[in-house]
């Protein structure tokens, strides 16, 4: 472990000023179940740690007409909890039991699992320089590779492993990201950056900038959705590929669908394909398997990871047809 | 026997202590001046240490001492090369990385397939990396494959399985002038007491090994480490107690696994059930180290005429496997009742039917001696009984959808039954108190628990009124807890304590009751003649009577293992569900029946069966080390991604013993139980795979990925 400092500001202002000002390098703690792991392998050594937990107002839940607004702060437990969540979108609530385990769900928080780092485990072994920490190799492409990316890898074949994202973005969340220069709204799904894009960050949240709330619009009327995550063990463990499905279905036809996979590439994956070929049309279990084969076409999995695509169309099927 | 205690349950003596946290394991010891060593690894898989730069560690405030432990050239990533104590963990954190190593990196092999090609590097200096260490053969294998009705062959692998104890590898060690004290997290405390000796150059008689309480071990701990020696070093040289805890990254690099097999089998077997040949050609790796045997199932447990086995093991640039609960007979058991299934499956007839037409009555396979007692057909009829055999889908994979079920069994065979010579005393103080020692250790199954078992069944007190002391290896000599045997080997010897005990009590209150000792009866605290209950005089007035404390000693006889086969037995049986299109198997339902003699505490020997079970379910399903192929360097040394069961993935598990008591076996009739529970656990499992999708996986652990791969095997009708 490296020596680092830590900060804890009061408020948002504080904490935008701080992030602002100071030229030190910087690793933001919610919850810090993953965080303190990283520091303490030296996998993280920021020379600043700037605790979350006491900014006022970025924790909480709040109901409105147009929808949720759910601090980033918010335990994972709460989320799971809410009579909000609980009633209008079932879809989180599953997602949100699936993750890690209840020790892990009462502290961990919402902002939290959206930003977490990979597990790939080249990338954390703190003596592997991958090319996610500055490094010229990919060490998991030619090297053991069972949970890695099956599609949308490329110098890079981590997963997501985010259970939460996939859910919130089948739902069209949006998220809020602050810093002293101002505010901006994005759809969480632009949220995410492809390896391609960026190796050594998951997300665009920028050095000074940090996330201020994620906004979940209201449900349209008969919506439903499903999150189904095929994983190894009965807990304590992430996707091997998981399906969020959001969308509403009346007489068997799907209006409005939207299909996220979780696990399998290095962003919450958008099935835009798939959604396309559902869409309009009544729901069967031959239609929601051609989707998923639609949607994994442009897969390329490495040496030893084909078996998730397998697992991938199941659980996108079981998702779709969990909405009839 | 007409037991109080004995065979009944008892809760552990030292549960409340463990369960509030006060019970002191090595990695809460913390001594005066107590300093903190850490050790350096090598990075590669094969090198040459030109040097060892040792100066600006040494140099760094805070650190009292820093050795290099390389000698030459490291084999494997993990491999120690170095280390520091230092008066906190951060600064012999940071000392490690001023430790300078000039590597002159060499060719390595890691992955143990490519190391039996030609030209692979080669791991040991002047020897293959492939090396033939076991063998057995009886009758004409060819000629037996020809009277067959059916052949089949199969390859059965298992998998690199970490330990993973909840209590990494830990030593204290505290110097006094000459003397030695090490704490360590042991399975064998004279084991270890001896090692040092040897390591360290001192006088045995002048080293203590101290073990409290331990958070388990399960083969890892069987005898002295490298870290122990290191501990004692820089505390010799430092000046200080000194502390090395391994990480639990270190656990999964450097201090061994479970060794794989890659078993190929060839067998015979007769329309009605007769098995006429087998032959088991086994490619074992352990590292740099020998891997397992695997053959003692096949040569043992069915009467099969003609026999062959040959077993290599190969050597690659990884660490040295080691024991792991029931080495050998847990890969082998995974093979050979896997291949039963298969055979069982190419005549049409029940899997249970097979074997117990294949029974034995003697070792061998009915070419050795009679085994002294063999209740397997007991724990066939128990466990077939509870599980609901009948159940079970009579033609493998006969079910539709797209979830399957099925029922699978296995047998288990071991030996542990106990190790004579093994000591115990009886301590009776002249207040009435009594205490119970012996140089064994707790590794966690309830050690104690049963010795306060046989000194209150034997003294006529209650289990809480017996003061147990283990764990150190000042006290009188017992073997290592491993191989199942701490039970067979210490409660015969604190019984036959006891019971001189008692002889000497009842001697005593003879005096006071002016009888014949012979006629002197004990019950509940008290010592009269028959027919003058009335009469009597108490325990404490007889202790008392004895003016000091009395030690009376106990040792585990020898038993006649020239005439008689001696050997534990069980038969699992699980009930899966698989899914087809996930590949994911769950347990639903498990029965384990067992013969272990004579059980002494029902209750933590059902903690055994369920912890046996537990782990072998694991292993079947999740466990498997992952090696970088290039670096040889574990890419799961933590309990993220090597997954281990949890709660959720353990089903109710329904525990019998079958109760047949060994009376040429110890004075108990005892026998171990800790790894039998453990044997045929994966095997079971994997039979029920097999029965519910009807391919054999034939390769633990059974992940989606392996699960998937044997379905298409299936449909590929191979």
């Amino acid at each position: 472990m490296r020596e680092f400092r830590i900060a804890q500001p009061r408020t948002v202002e504080e904490l935008a000023a701080l992030l602002a000002e100071t030229k030190e390098s910087v690793a933001l703690m919610a919850g810090g179940t993953d965080l303190i792991d990283m520091l303490k392998s030296g996998v993280a050594a920021p020379d600043l740690v700037v605790d979350l937990q006491g900014v006022e107002g970025l924790a909480g839940i709040a109901p409105g007409k147009d929808g949720l607004r759910i601090g980033p702060l918010t335990r994972v437990a709460a989320l799971a909890a809410d009579p909000a969540v609980v009633r209008d979108f079932p879809i989180l609530k599953e997602a949100a039991l699936s993750l890690a385990t209840p020790q892990l769900r009462n502290v961990g928080t919402v902002g939290g699992n959206l930003c977490q780092r990979p597990r790939c485990w080249y990338f954390r072994d703190p003596e592997v320089a991958c090319r996610k920490k500055g490094g010229m190799r990919c060490f998991a492409m030619r090297g053991r590779n069972k949970y890695h990316a099956v599609l949308g890898g490329g110098g890079c074949f981590i997963v997501h492993p985010s259970d939460l994202a996939p859910a919130l973005i089948s739902l069209g969340a949006a998220v809020t990201v602050a810093s002293a220069r101002g505010e901006k709204s994005l759809p969480l799904e632009d949220f995410y950056r492809l390896p391609s894009v960026d190796v050594t960050r998951e997300t665009s949240l920028g050095r000074d900038e940090f996330l201020k709330d994620v906004f979940v619009p209201a449900p349209k009327p008969g919506q439903k959705g499903a999150y189904v995550k095929l994983k190894e063990r009965g807990t304590w463990d992430f996707a091997v590929a998981s399906a969020a499905v959001s969308g509403v279905v009346k007489g068997g036809v799907a209006s409005e669908i939207a299909i996220v996979a979780g696990g399998i590439a290095p962003v919450p994956w958008r099935m835009k394909a798939a959604e396309e070929i559902l869409r309009g049309k009544p729901v069967t279990e031959a239609l929601a398997a051609r989707a998923a084969a639609a949607a994994l076409k442009e897969a390329s999995p490495l040496a030893e990871n084909a078996y998730k695509l397998e697992l991938a169309a199941a659980a996108v099927k079981r998702a779709v047809l969990a909405l009839l | 026997m007409d037991a109080k205690y004995i065979g009944k349950a008892t809760p552990r003596v030292d549960g409340r202590k463990v369960v509030t946290g006060r019970a002191e394991y090595t990695h809460d010891v913390r001594l005066k001046d107590m300093l903190f060593g850490m050790i350096l690894r090598s990075p590669h898989a094969a090198a040459e240490v030109v040097s060892v730069d040792l100066a600006q560690a040494k140099a760094l405030p805070g650190v009292l001492a820093a050795l290099s432990l390389a000698e030459g050239r490291v084999r494997y990533a993990g491999q120690q090369v170095a280390a520091v104590a230092a008066v906190d963990e951060r600064t012999a954190e940071k000392a490690l990385g001023l430790i300078k190593v000039d590597y002159k990196v060499l060719p390595s092999v890691v992955e143990w397939e490519k190391a039996r090609e030609p030209g692979a590097p080669q791991v040991r200096e002047a020897k293959p990396n492939v090396e033939k260490f076991s063998e057995a053969a009886r009758g004409d294998v060819e000629k037996g494959l020809k009277e067959a009705d059916a052949v089949i062959e199969r390859t059965y692998r298992t998998a690199f399985e970490v330990h993973n104890p909840a209590e990494t590898h830990a030593s204290v060690a505290a110097w006094e002038g000459e003397r030695l004290t090490v704490y360590d997290s042991t399975q064998n405390v004279h084991g270890v007491r001896d090692g040092l000796a040897r390591a360290l150059k001192v006088p045995a008689a002048g080293i203590t090994v101290i073990k409290h309480y331990m958070g388990g071990g399960f083969g890892s701990k069987l005898g002295l480490g490298e870290h122990t020696v290191v501990a004692a070093l820089l505390a010799r040289e430092a000046g200080r107690p000194v502390r090395v805890a391994l990480s639990r990254r270190e656990n999964g690099m450097c201090v061994g696994y479970r060794p794989s097999s890659f078993q190929t089998y060839k067998a015979g077997i007769k329309k009605d059930g007769t098995l006429t040949a087998l032959s088991l050609v086994n490619y074992a790796s352990g590292g740099i180290d020998y891997g397992d045997e695997v053959l003692e199932p096949a040569v043992d447990l069915y009467r099969i005429p003609n026999v062959k086995v040959e077993e290599f093991s190969v050597f690659t640039n990884t660490g040295a496997g080691c024991a792991c609960r029931a080495p050998g007979n847990t890969q082998g058991m995974f093979g050979l009742e896997g291949l039963m299934d298969e055979l069982a499956a190419a005549i049409g007839m029940d899997p249970l039917e097979v074997r117990r037409k294949n029974y034995t009555t003697r070792s061998q396979g009915d070419t050795g001696l009679p085994y002294s007692t063999k209740g397997l057909d007991l724990c066939y009829a128990a466990g077939a009984k509870a599980i609901g055999w009948e159940r079970r889908n009579r033609r493998p994979g006969e079910g539709s959808g797209p979830v399957r079920r099925g029922i699978g069994m296995s047998s288990s065979l071991w030996w542990g039954t106990g190790v004579p010579g093994t000591l115990a005393d009886i301590v009776l103080y002249p207040d009435g108190s009594v205490e119970v020692v012996s140089g064994t250790q707790d590794i966690g199954t309830g050690t104690r628990t049963h010795m306060a078992v046989v000194a209150a069944e034997t003294l006529g007190l209650e289990p809480k009124d017996i003061v147990v002391n283990v764990g150190s290896s000042d006290y009188p000599w017992a073997p290592a807890s491993g191989g199942s045997v701490t039970t067979p080997s210490v409660a015969p010897a604190v019984r036959e304590a006891a019971l001189k005990a008692v002889a000497r009590l009842k001697q005593v209150a003879a005096g006071k009751l002016k009888a014949k000792a012979e006629d002197v009866l004990m019950d509940g605290r008290r010592f009269f003649v028959k027919g003058a209950e009335d009469k009597p005089v108490a325990w404490a007035d007889v202790c008392r009577s004895l003016r000091r404390e009395t030690v009376f000693h106990g040792e585990a006889a020898a038993y006649p293992q020239d005439q008689y086969a001696f050997n534990t037995f069980g038969a699992h049986f699980a009930e899966v569900e698989v899914d087809l299109e996930t590949g994911k198997v769950r347990v639903l339902r498990y029965v384990a029946a067992q013969d272990s003699g004579r059980i002494i505490n029902r209750q933590t020997a059902e903690s055994q069966v369920v912890g046996g079970i537990t782990q072998g379910l694991s292993a079947a399903l999740f466990e498997e080390r992952v090696l970088d192929s290039a670096t040889g360097r574990s890419v799961n040394p933590n309990l993220r991604d090597y997954k281990i069961a949890t709660s959720l993935d353990i089903p109710e598990i329904e525990v019998i013993f079958v109760d047949v008591v060994d009376e040429r076996l110890n004075i108990l009739g005892a026998k171990g139980l800790g790894e039998p529970a453990r044997i045929p656990s994966s095997a079971a499992v994997g039979n029920a795979v097999f029965n519910a999708i009807g391919v054999h996986v034939r390769e633990i652990p059974m992940t989606p990925k392996r699960v998937l791969e044997a379905l298409k095997r299936k449909e590929a009708g191979s």
